[in-house]
């Protein structure tokens, strides 16, 4: 139809709004896991070469670089959680008859119990 | 009226099915996988282990090797590291797509998708040699 | 009235008959604390500029009518107090992600259409009688689409959600939201024929789940956590298809999904 009058989009939309720059933090933590999760694959291709190949990579993991690296993988998989176990009670609802079951608690029993549960779990098994 | 052609399929035909709903459900599970478990892998591989004290109680690395090795670990491990990397693949694809690049959508999948099999492939074969 | 304390609104003018481009024009409003946006348009309509075109009925955020961006955000003017930019100027817009039809009034044709498709009415074949009685429902059925129910079409998530801007197939907050809201009615026998529709590729799966619509909604509707519930609704109705091709255990629409799955 002619004569509407059609606004453009800004290409940095993004910045916009604060909740889009807190959407794209935690779009953005993805590529970090990501980056992680091949470093996990290296670790796991080092084990499988033996323990000595294992031991050397070890060794050159905790220089400092990697640890900077790791701590800002660390931060970032934090957010990726804080940020899923934020989203799981709107996107599966648990209703106890006509009540829906409060945020804050469903985020305790969906997300973080289980959370501290696992990690708890994989920190033991990989240091017992 | 032009009221069907829009979201649903044109002249009234029904919809094409998407294979959006299958990414979906790889990119929610591994979600739910990637919450849980990364931020404790990390914690594990990044800290735990590298640091020399750690690693003498764990009994050096053959013991953890040893550890990864049983194969119930290895099955656990492939699935939340599978599935983690198509939840970052869909997120990475969704987001560039936000971000303008949405007429690359086709290249986008392959690479996004094509790079979380590659990995899949990857983790597969080093996880058979541990 | 107060005093002779004024504010000063900035609008959005666009006349297509004259304008090429829009400009913004300011005015003079009488400050008063009680007054609402809309309040200071309908003054400017009512003593300054009757050419001033916008949307506004019940006054009362019931309507849906008069939301515009104010101050960049989306809001139902009827429901913007004065107070909370006083001394500072007001800029009004219309709502953004919409064409412009005039001044601060959108066209929402597009809109309209989006929530035809997702037949937001109670689908069912076997309509009985009223003689027959009520289609009972109880507490805990009512609170699984309640919520949903409340929307009132003002359009505000719409302007708060990126993807709408980019991507013209995108279904949209209320609209989806409304979808699931009688997917998830118990008396509803039309899922399957609306899931004909918000399975498609661009209508539903390209919410990324920013979640700005959830917060602009007046009426606490929540299409974010709608459109996510729906998405995994979908992705089972996906995976049934394998398991029990050609649309066994739907209703009418099955038929006309096709082959394949």
């Amino acid at each position: 139809m002619s004569g509407q009058y059609h606004r453009s989009h800004s290409r940095a939309w993004f910045l916009e709004r604060p909740g889009y720059i807190r959407f794209m933090i935690r779009e953005l933590t993805s590529f970090f896991v990501a980056a992680y999760l091949v470093v996990l694959i290296l670790t796991l291709g080092r084990a499988a070469a033996g323990e000595a190949a294992l031991a050397e990579w070890l060794q050159a993991l905790s220089g400092t670089g990697w640890m900077v690296a790791h701590g800002v993988a660390l931060v970032m998989a934090v957010w990726h959680a804080v940020t899923w176990f934020k989203a799981v009670p709107q996107a599966m609802p648990i209703f106890i008859g006509e009540k829906k079951l409060d945020a804050p608690v469903a985020a305790v029993l969906m997300g973080y119990g289980p959370w501290l549960t696992v990690t708890a779990g994989v920190v033991w098994w990989a240091v017992r | 009226m032009s009221g069907a052609a829009r979201g649903g399929g044109k002249g009234g035909r029904p919809a094409r099915p998407s294979s959006e709903a299958f990414w979906w459900a790889l990119f929610s599970a591994g979600g739910v996988m990637a919450a849980l478990f990364v931020p404790a892998f990390i914690l594990t591989t990044g800290f735990l282990l590298p640091s020399s004290d750690a690693m003498a109680a764990a009994g050096g690395a053959g013991k953890v090797a040893a550890a990864v090795g049983w194969w119930p670990v290895r099955v656990a491990i492939f699935g939340i590291v599978a599935l983690s990397l198509f939840h970052c693949a869909h997120r990475i694809r969704h987001t560039l797509m936000d971000l303008g690049l949405r007429r690359a959508g086709g290249v986008l999948k392959v690479l996004c998708y094509g790079g979380a099999a590659a990995g899949c492939v990857w983790l597969g074969a080093v996880l058979a040699r541990v | 009235m107060s005093d002779s304390k004024t504010i000063t609104l900035e609008l959005f003018r666009y006349h297509p008959e004259t304008d090429s481009e829009p400009r913004f024009q300011s005015y003079e409003v009488p400050y008063d604390e009680d007054w609402v946006v809309l309040d200071a348009i309908n003054w400017i309509k009512d003593y300054v500029d009757g050419s001033v075109t916008h949307r506004w009925s019940c006054r009362m955020g019931v309507c849906g009518s008069c939301g515009m961006m104010v101050n960049g955000e989306p809001k139902l003017t009827c429901a913007a107090f004065l107070k909370s930019y006083y001394p500072f100027p007001v800029r009004v817009e219309p709502l953004v992600n919409f064409p412009v039809e005039r001044d601060l009034v959108v066209d929402m044709d597009g809109f309209m259409e989006k929530l035809r498709d997702v037949k937001p009415y109670i689908i069912r074949d076997d309509v009985n009688d009223t003689s027959q009685g009520e289609y009972r429902q109880s507490p805990a059925e009512l609170a699984q689409y309640k919520q949903y129910s409340m929307c009132i079409n003002c359009m505000l998530c719409y302007s708060a959600c990126p993807v709408v801007g980019h991507e013209e197939e995108f279904l949209g907050p209320a609209a989806l939201a409304l979808g699931h809201r009688y997917n998830k009615d118990s008396r509803d026998r039309g899922k399957s024929e609306r899931m004909e529709v918000m399975l498609s590729n661009e209508a539903m799966w390209g919410c990324t789940f920013v979640g700005e619509c959830s917060v602009v909604c007046p009426k606490h509707v929540d299409p974010a956590g709608a459109i996510q519930q729906a998405k995994a609704m979908g992705a089972q109705e996906y995976f049934k298809r394998f398991v029990m091709p050609r649309g066994a255990g739907t209703k009418g629409a099955g038929a006309s999904r096709g082959a394949g799955a």
